[in-house]
């Protein structure tokens, strides 16, 4: 399992728009990938789990990725949280 | 065919359609008072192009919020302006109060169910202040959207236009 920390600095935190777009991006690797925020985890492909995290903007959330190929999918994913959270 | 005879007719497909309501637990049913739509009408990427799944959107006369189908509240946002539900069906659903209301932050909205609770088909669970909200500069059309949408086969949008609340909304198989 590879992980890693994030603080969201997108106003809303993890809402609609890029909840929707985190689920897009695990959906499209083999791995695993769950958020951790606040005593709470949620499967980052069910949105409404997402979105029941209620991440918001100074949160930090921990990031777990685990399968075959989690080398890869956690620079991945680490890049998608960069670039829209 | 007379005024009488359209009655009927109309009375018979109510029944009808109440029969199915009971049998068909996977459908969803109008939780607001409005105008039905396409969600590619919503004119909001996010939900316009199906990104959290399909569904169908009301623009809203009415700010009461009742529940589409017996299940359960499994989400209720601290910004109040969007509730999770999840039907005796399986149906994953997501009634989002207007667009870009995340920012009104619980303004202009009441919730009246909790995280966990129970709730019958035509519950009350929210009421809006429309005006306030178009007041704030957000658009008040609510997008109901099968979060679990990859679970099922078909979605399909059984209603349009000008509707009242409990008239069935989406299918889904």
């Amino acid at each position: 399992m590879k992980s890693f920390n994030y603080v969201i600095t997108d106003e809303v935190g993890i809402h609609a728009r890029p909840a929707g777009l985190l689920v897009k991006a695990a959906k499209a690797l083999s791995s695993t990938v769950v958020i951790k925020s606040g005593g709470k985890s949620a499967d980052a492909t069910r949105l409404m789990a997402i979105m029941g995290l209620g991440v918001k903007k100074g949160t930090e959330v921990t990031v777990e990725v685990s399968g075959a190929n989690e080398a890869a999918d956690v620079v991945e994913i680490e890049n998608f949280f960069k670039n829209n959270l | 065919m007379g005024l009488f005879d359209r009655f009927k007719k109309s009375v018979s497909q109510n029944t009808q359609n109440e029969t199915q309501a009971v049998v068909d637990n996977k459908a969803v049913f109008l939780p607001m008072k409005g105008k039905v739509i396409d969600l590619k009408d919503v004119g909001d990427g996010v939900f316009s192009e199906g990104m959290l799944g399909r569904g169908a959107a009301v623009e809203p006369e009415d700010g009461k919020v009742y529940a589409p189908f017996d299940g359960e509240v499994t989400m209720v946002y601290d910004t109040k302006h969007a509730l999770g539900l999840m039907s005796k069906g399986g149906v994953e659903l997501l009634i989002h109060i207007g667009l870009d209301t995340v920012q009104l932050e619980g303004k202009c909205f009441s919730i009246k169910v909790k995280n966990g609770q129970k709730i019958k088909k035509g519950g009350l669970m929210a009421t809006a202040d429309l005006e306030g909200i178009k007041k704030a500069g957000c658009k008040t059309v609510t997008p109901v959207i099968v979060t679990n949408s990859d679970d099922f086969a078909e979605i399909e949008r059984v209603c349009e236009g000008e509707s009242e609340v409990g008239v069935k909304l989406l299918n889904v198989k």
